[in-house]
């Protein structure tokens, strides 16, 4: 368990919830979150929690961002 | 005055939830029931007694097994739910247009990759799905990996190629396998052990024990796919 690579993970993830927050295409904004959930599902893995890696694998990044990205298409793409 | 309303309120709902938090143990305490024995416990007597070598599948389905139950049925009832609003619109979208959406356009290398991976990612998910009570993973992970495969397909090769599965007359019972399964284990350790989700101890009955987290297991699996992909196909008709 080292903490530097603990360490370098949690700050993707403050830097990734900035991009996400800033961005005001809801598209790439959608994309950058599932980033997100990839970078917290290497952060459940290296703590040792192998479970909730795999759901944050399967719903985070996957079933969450489709969802998104449906909603998107069938609204605009565009933050107002 | 509205405003001013509306902070008294919060403050009102406020106070009790920091009384609340005031009573929490500080963080990291040493003699909370969870560090002095309830962890201890599972980690020890997991395996024996839960009969899963994955000590979280123990905690999931079998210590906290009633918590699960909850859950699946909350899970279903938000999709219920989510029904009741989007189903009425979809209907009469599809009524309005009468021919059915073609498959879009898809890249040909999209097309080939989801082809050759979809035998394997299906294969995948039932592994997780039915080897969760020896290694990571369970009927939700293998579930939300079958449902995404489900959306996968339906994007490349068009909605109307997983429609037959939607609108089967099993379609129904599929997606409310979750909640199914948990209380039919549920009833079935009752009549066993005399407790609702009564996993039996005895070595005669270390067969029951297993079937009944393998079902559960299932159903959550089945039943969570088939959400996933019941909402993706709901929205996408919209």
């Amino acid at each position: 368990m080292s903490t530097a690579f603990d360490i370098v993970l949690l700050l993707l993830l403050i830097a990734i919830a900035l991009a996400v927050a800033r961005t005001k295409d809801l598209l790439a904004a959608s994309i950058i979150f599932s980033a997100y959930s990839l970078v917290l599902c290497l952060l459940w893995q290296h703590r040792g929690s192998p479970d909730v890696a795999m759901t944050e694998a399967a719903v985070g990044a996957g079933i969450t961002t489709v969802l998104f990205l449906v909603a998107i298409s069938k609204t605009v793409r565009r933050e107002k | 005055m509205k405003k001013a309303l509306v902070i008294a309120l919060l403050i009102i709902a406020a106070i009790p939830l920091l009384i609340g938090v005031a009573a929490l143990p500080p963080h990291g305490d040493a003699d909370t029931p969870v560090q002095t024995h309830v962890s201890a416990r599972y980690l020890e007597k997991g395996v024996e007694e839960a009969r899963t070598v994955n000590i979280v599948t123990a905690v999931i389905l079998n210590y906290r097994g009633i918590d699960t139950n909850g859950e699946v049925t909350v899970i279903f009832t938000a999709l219920a739910a989510s029904f009741a609003v989007l189903l009425p619109a979809a209907m009469a979208r599809r009524a309005a247009s009468a021919e059915s959406d073609e498959a879009p356009p898809v890249s040909m290398v999209v097309l080939f990759v989801t082809r050759l991976l979809a035998p394997f990612i299906a294969l995948f998910a039932l592994y997780v799905m039915l080897h969760g009570h020896s290694s990571p993973g369970g009927g939700f992970q293998g579930g939300a990996i079958l449902g995404g495969l489900f959306v996968a397909l339906s994007i490349v090769l068009g909605a109307e190629k997983v429609e037959p599965l939607l609108k089967s007359p099993f379609a129904p019972w599929l997606r409310i396998a979750a909640p199914l399964a948990f209380v039919a284990m549920g009833v079935f350790g009752a009549l066993l052990t005399g407790f609702y989700l009564g996993f039996p101890q005895q070595e005669a009955l270390r067969w029951a024990s297993e079937a009944m987290v393998l079902i559960i297991e299932i159903g959550i699996g089945v039943g969570g796919a088939m959400i996933f992909a019941t909402l993706f196909a709901e929205m996408e008709a919209q």
